[in-house]
């Protein structure tokens, strides 16, 4: 290559790196990234901070739990009026803490939360509180009460228990089984594995042979599901923290021909609803996770009209079980009638 | 005078005798380095087989090998990069991209009002291409617009991700078991088939090991890699050609990245797009326990294999003696720290060794003992 085309084709290329990265910028932000919807009437008793922009602010998309909430909110904010911005902090705290800081430039009248941690976020909480802007937690609590205006959460000790129990039923309330635990780091993880510890140390016939933590994850599930069974491969049930990990063990039951065996998850995902409708799974507790966005939007309309919620700061939504008799009335973290 | 020189000679003669003999332990302490790995393994295998009856069975050693399997071939894969002096940091992110690009095909590819069913050799070839692409772009980036291989390939990992989620929408395609409709059943068989005993993941991996170390060992490109990752100029000068051997590296690991890809959807019979997070780090792991350099030029394809095994055994056994997860990501982390320092003292040795050698060399030659260590050295 001359001395004199070298630069040339580096600046070229340059270029082209710039116009592509560009490019798929442009495709994230229309696609699953932050979009704003304008052109929309204003909301009749609009506050006169002159936003009606509520921001929602959700963990990672990649779970079809959180999409759906993120979707539910922003629909039901949208049907009021409002225009909506939505993010994704990553479970990331220090991400979260930028997201904030961007709906309070903006001066939005309400933030949607899914927050990145109870203890790390109430710093962030707190600063959009202290700007005047009303923060409604979903999903996850923070460890400090008195922040946000509102913590709906579905109740994780509750649908632990209703999952135990329909574990505890299909396996005729004897036998050995195994539990794969959620990420151990997460309050859920804990509250739903002590949960179904509450219910099925009832019963003497039901005998833990192994525990591990699969990470919330379907592969890391699978593989630890195929290692138990070298060691344990006498055993009618396992338990799961959520439905992705279920998956996972289905899949390690089936490449290793067992049948018979009782998996129950946890969230009511699409795909383990499609499980329990197949047979492969016996139930897993749903979460309403659009039922409780959609609360969370109601409670700051109302705020944002009258400057109260009306409910206590402190809500909990009920999870349902879904086993093989209902599985047709749910879908998408729904119940459908 | 003549009592100086009796002692000067017995003094030479014993220094001589000393240098010899240490020559000769450090060349033992020197195999005991090289076989360090398979040591580790050895240890690893008899720890469990006596803390655990169900470690030690046939069953168990091909199901943990099928699990060894998917962290060797990116390991292999990492391995050449490495070699190179370079480093993937994205294969973690085309394991995911690969099954999402399956979950895609598989479902049917929309052409206009037309929909084409790509078999499932297609299906194959196509998300390998994938792979190779995103291992392109790495080797563009790194070779013509200079840019470090460990920032290249960062970003690539989150381009890689990125574009795994945006392919399927954040979500999971749950079935991938084709429709008999369709033709294009038998994806699964990837994950599940056992053609003669053996899952078809070792089989992928027993391939793909022979082939690399075949070309490391005797092709010219083998050569060329070694020589770039030991002194990419004088290479360079030598006429090797620096710049393809660094794209190449970069394309096969993303190929081989790909197929662990398709080995875990496959398995799942479903494609998740955050699938093989963090996968990279596992594979880098492999390939330094292996006695690696991660300064390049200096590896082979039996360290890294026995680094994998050790790192999938150690995970695998940890699970069947019923270890917590906090302990069995500790000890990982103690593993790979221990690994490295036995590397580092392993070469300090080297070192030592050649010096010493060549000190037994120069004093006189008398007799054949410093002759035969000569020519062991």
């Amino acid at each position: 290559m001359s001395p004199l085309r070298a630069p040339a084709f580096r600046a070229t290329a340059t270029a082209l790196f710039c116009a592509l990265a560009l490019s798929l910028s442009a495709c994230s932000s229309s696609g699953s990234g932050s979009s704003d919807s304008a052109d929309k009437p204003k909301p009749s008793g609009s506050h006169a901070k002159g936003s009606n922009l509520i921001a929602i602010i959700t963990p990672s998309p990649d779970n079809p739990f959180f999409k759906a909430e993120e979707d539910a909110a922003k629909q039901k904010a949208e049907s009021l009026g409002y225009q909506t911005s939505v993010a994704s902090h990553d479970d990331d705290p220090n991400k979260q803490s930028e997201l904030i800081d961007a709906a309070i430039s903006r001066k939005a009248a309400a933030i949607i939360l899914d927050n990145a941690g109870a203890d790390a976020s109430i710093g962030a909480v707190q600063k959009a509180t202290d700007a005047g802007i009303p923060v409604f937690l979903i999903d996850r609590e923070i460890n400090k009460v008195g922040v946000a205006k509102a913590q709906i959460v579905s109740n994780n000790s509750q649908g632990a228990q209703i999952a135990g129990q329909a574990f505890v039923a299909a396996m005729k309330e004897k036998g050995n089984y195994v539990e794969l635990t959620g990420k151990e780091s997460d309050t859920n993880a804990g509250v739903r594995s002590k949960g179904y510890s509450d219910v099925i140390s009832q019963y003497p016939g039901m005998k833990k042979v192994a525990q591990q933590t699969a990470n919330w994850d379907q592969q890391e599930a699978f593989t630890k599901m195929e290692t138990i069974l070298q060691r344990n491969p006498n055993i009618q049930g396992v338990i799961t923290g959520n439905d992705t990990m279920a998956l996972g063990v289905v899949a390690a039951l089936k490449s290793a021909h067992k049948t018979g065996v009782v998996v129950v998850g946890f969230d009511g995902s699409p795909d383990a609803v499609a499980q329990i409708k197949a047979g492969t799974m016996a139930a897993t507790a749903l979460q309403p996770a659009a039922l409780g966005a959609q609360m969370a939007v109601t409670q700051a309309d109302q705020f944002i009209k009258t400057g109260k919620t009306g409910q206590p700061e402190k809500q909990t939504i009920d999870c349902v079980l879904v086993n093989k008799q209902n599985a047709d009335h749910f879908e998408n973290f729904a119940q459908i009638s | 005078m003549t009592d100086t020189t009796t002692d000067d000679h017995a003094a030479i003669e014993a220094q001589r005798r000393k240098a010899a003999v240490q020559a000769r332990r450090l060349k033992t302490l020197d195999s005991i380095f090289e076989l360090r790995a398979f040591i580790a393994l050895g240890v690893l295998i008899v720890i469990f087989s006596l803390m655990s009856g169900s470690f030690l069975t046939t069953d168990n050693m091909i199901t943990m090998t099928k699990h060894v399997a998917i962290n060797a071939v990116l390991a292999l894969g990492m391995l050449l990069v490495i070699l190179k002096g370079g480093i993937d940091l994205s294969v973690g992110s085309s394991v995911g991209l690969s099954g999402v690009i399956a979950g895609e095909l598989l479902k049917g590819v929309h052409i206009g009002s037309f929909v084409a069913y790509p078999q499932v050799w297609a299906v194959v070839i196509l998300c390998m291409a994938m792979g190779t692409l995103v291992g392109l772009v790495n080797g563009f980036l790194v070779t013509r617009m200079n840019v470090a291989p460990f920032i290249a390939t960062l970003g690539m990992m989150y381009v890689a991700r990125g574009a795994a989620l945006l392919i399927s929408d954040g979500t999971t395609f749950p079935n991938l078991a084709g429709d008999p409709r369709t033709h294009n059943t038998g994806f699964g068989w990837i994950g599940s088939g056992r053609p003669l005993g053996l899952p078809v993941a070792v089989w992928i991996m027993i391939v793909l090991a022979a082939v690399v170390a075949v070309v490391l060992r005797s092709t010219p490109y083998g050569r060329w890699l070694y020589a770039t990752g030991g002194n990419e100029r004088a290479a360079e000068l030598t006429g090797v050609p620096v710049q393809r051997v660094k794209m190449t590296v970069y394309m096969i690991s993303g190929a081989c990245a790909a197929l662990s890809g398709i080995i875990i959807a496959s398995e799942l019979t479903s494609a998740a797009p955050q699938a093989g997070e963090s996968f990279e780090l596992n594979a880098i792991a492999a390939v330094v326990i292996g006695g690696a350099a991660l300064t390049g030029g200096r590896g082979n394809v039996r360290g890294t294999l026995v680094g994998a095994f050790v790192i999938g055994f150690l995970a695998d056994g940890l699970v069947i003696v019923g270890v917590s997860t906090f302990w069995q990501t500790f000890i990982k982390g103690a593993v790979i720290i221990v690994a490295v320092i036995l590397d580092q003292s392993q070469q300090r040795f080297k070192k030592r060794g050649v010096a010493a050698s060549a000190a037994a060399v120069t004093v006189e030659p008398a007799g054949d003992e410093p002759v035969r260590v000569a020519s062991k050295a």
